[in-house]
């Protein structure tokens, strides 16, 4: 930011370009001092900066999260829902924020009833594994864990506390355990105990971390 | 008489162009017979020394079981200061930076960074140098000429396990310092499980160490976590290893408190072996029906589990060893009397 756009900003009367760019400094932590004042004007008296605050964030979690985008500001949504309902035609569109718009909690909790993987904590987690099976080749030997008389059960994601994910490997479909996950975390923290740990062991844990906090 | 004379004369005769050829070996090549008579413990000692000596910027690629992962690292030391940033290519996006034997991982996709001090990266003198001399009973160094990998000259040493308890390594040490700069982990047939390499390298790269603690520092927007920790013994917590495993010492124990997770039960207990190169982990918690179904084996690149029930509780050894080597750990273990 030039000191000369930061002295317009000051003015409440600004053109909205500059108002953007000042937000897209403040969201990637670039302002101090003057700047950074003038950014936290803008954004109490200013409308349309919050919503360029809230687009650039979604934008950034977009780019960095490995899972995509997800729980979006509800003002944000409401907003999207708005001009969806003003553009599209009504069957297609608006179909997968329906819940928001309606604002049902009936239609939004039987959805997730019956969803097989219980909702976003499993689908959290399936993302995380399946960045860990990236990195390793998978072999269970556990008797009958991939027998097909299993597999019914698994679909129907048991109510036990177990979390079986199934996740793509090179070697196909394989069953993994979230406490295995942990464990093979926690093994890899402690457990480098080596005389090579310091010259490789570190940098070859640290490459294939295992996604540990996937669940939380 | 003449008989004597002989015997001394042809005696003479086989050990003088010995001796002459032995001394025309040696003396032209110094430098190979130094490298020739490294011992294990050298080598690994100047391994050591390079990590802790050399500032470098390069990329790390981990291969395992035929998939693949890689990251982008800076490495630097100051003084006994080391400092080291991980950036994954691969995968979920983590920077992980260490600063000694403290690690702090950023994970960008959940806002959380972790906090934790790794005992482990302090340990490595202790590991040559016990009065019982470890890793060299249970392994022995042989070298395999030279290659060059990620553009340098590397001097290729082969660890070789004495027995079948445990794996053998190939590593590739750059020839002027030592830095380990590939390493491969081998099963008993000598069959690569895992391998990993630097696949670009900047030795002595200007990395500043100020500008990494800094970035190690800039957790704001993040919650940060630190694992709850607590020190025991085995011994302690009412465990005992009825039979010790050729090489395996005792090396830590700790357990998690159940507050920092209570949704699965009580965090399990961390008992830590090691033979100076490979280590195994023996996690216990108790039985739970629901969850602990069916004893299992699973083997993910070098790393291999099992699992087994031992009365009230549920046992899961993990280990870079045999399968073999993580059973005698699962059945040696046993509840205090």
């Amino acid at each position: 930011m030039n000191p000369k756009n930061t002295k317009n900003t000051k003015n409440i009367m600004k053109p909205s370009m500059q108002t953007s760019e000042l937000m897209s400094a403040l969201a990637d932590g670039q302002l101090a001092g003057e700047d950074f004042a003038a950014a936290l004007h803008a954004s109490r008296h200013d409308d349309s900066a919050v919503e360029c605050w809230d687009t650039y964030h979604l934008i950034g979690d977009a780019l960095r999260s490995a899972h995509g985008a997800r729980s979006a500001d509800p003002a944000f949504l409401s907003r999207l829902n708005q001009r969806l309902a003003q553009e599209a035609s009504p069957a297609a569109a608006p179909r997968p924020v329906q819940p928001a718009v309606q604002g049902s909690p009936a239609v939004l909790s039987d959805h997730r009833g019956q969803a097989a993987n219980d909702g976003e904590f499993r689908w959290k987690l399936v993302a995380g594994f399946a960045s860990l099976a990236a990195v390793s080749a998978i072999a269970w030997n556990a008797t009958g864990l991939l027998a097909p008389a299993a597999a019914p059960q698994l679909a129907q994601a048991p109510t036990s506390a177990q979390q079986v994910v199934v996740v793509a490997s090179p070697q196909g479909p394989m069953v993994r355990d979230a406490r295995l996950e942990e464990l093979l975390a926690a093994h890899k923290q402690l457990g480098g105990t080596s005389a090579l740990q310091e010259p490789s062991g570190f940098l070859r844990n640290a490459t294939f971390e295992t996604p540990r906090n996937a669940g939380r | 008489m003449n008989l004597k004379l002989l015997r001394l004369l042809a005696l003479a005769g086989c050990t003088l162009p010995a001796v002459g050829y032995v001394a025309a070996q040696a003396t032209p090549a110094p430098a190979a017979s130094a490298v020739e008579s490294r011992s294990i413990n050298d080598w690994l000692m100047r391994m050591h020394e390079a990590s802790r000596k050399r500032s470098y910027i390069g990329t790390f690629v981990v291969s395992s079981g035929g998939a693949m992962s890689s990251a982008k690292i800076w490495h630097v030391c100051e003084g006994d200061q080391q400092m080291e940033r991980v950036e994954t290519l691969t995968g979920a996006p983590r920077s992980i930076f260490r600063h000694n034997d403290q690690v702090v991982t950023f994970m960008p996709d959940h806002k959380v960074v972790r906090s934790e001090k790794r005992e482990s990266l302090g340990m490595f003198p202790q590991l040559l140098q016990s009065a019982d001399g470890r890793i060299a009973d249970y392994y022995k160094v042989k070298q395999e000429g030279a290659e060059r990998v990620a553009g340098v000259e590397a001097d290729i040493v082969l660890l070789v396990p004495k027995d079948s308890m445990r794996f053998g390594y190939r590593v590739w040490t750059e020839q002027k310092k030592g830095l380990v700069v590939k390493l491969q982990t081998l099963d008993t047939d000598g069959k690569v499980l895992e391998q990993a390499a630097f696949s670009e390298l900047q030795l002595d790269a200007p990395v500043k160490m100020d500008k990494l603690l800094q970035m190690m520092g800039k957790v704001d927007g993040y919650r940060v976590e630190k694992p709850v920790l607590v020190k025991t013994t085995a011994s302690a917590e009412g465990w005992v290893l009825k039979a010790p495993v050729a090489g395996f010492k005792p090396m830590s124990c700790y357990k998690r408190p159940a507050t920092a997770n209570p949704a699965p039960g009580e965090e399990p207990l961390q008992w830590i072996f090691s033979d100076g190169l490979a280590s195994v982990s023996i996690f216990v918690e108790p039985f739970d029906r629901q969850r602990h179904e069916r004893e299992s084996s699973l083997s993910m690149g070098a790393t291999q589990t099992i699992t087994r029930q031992l009365d009230a509780y549920w046992v899961t050894v993990m280990g870079e060893v045999p399968m073999a080597t993580l059973k005698l750990f699962a059945n040696g273990l046993e509840r205090k009397k």
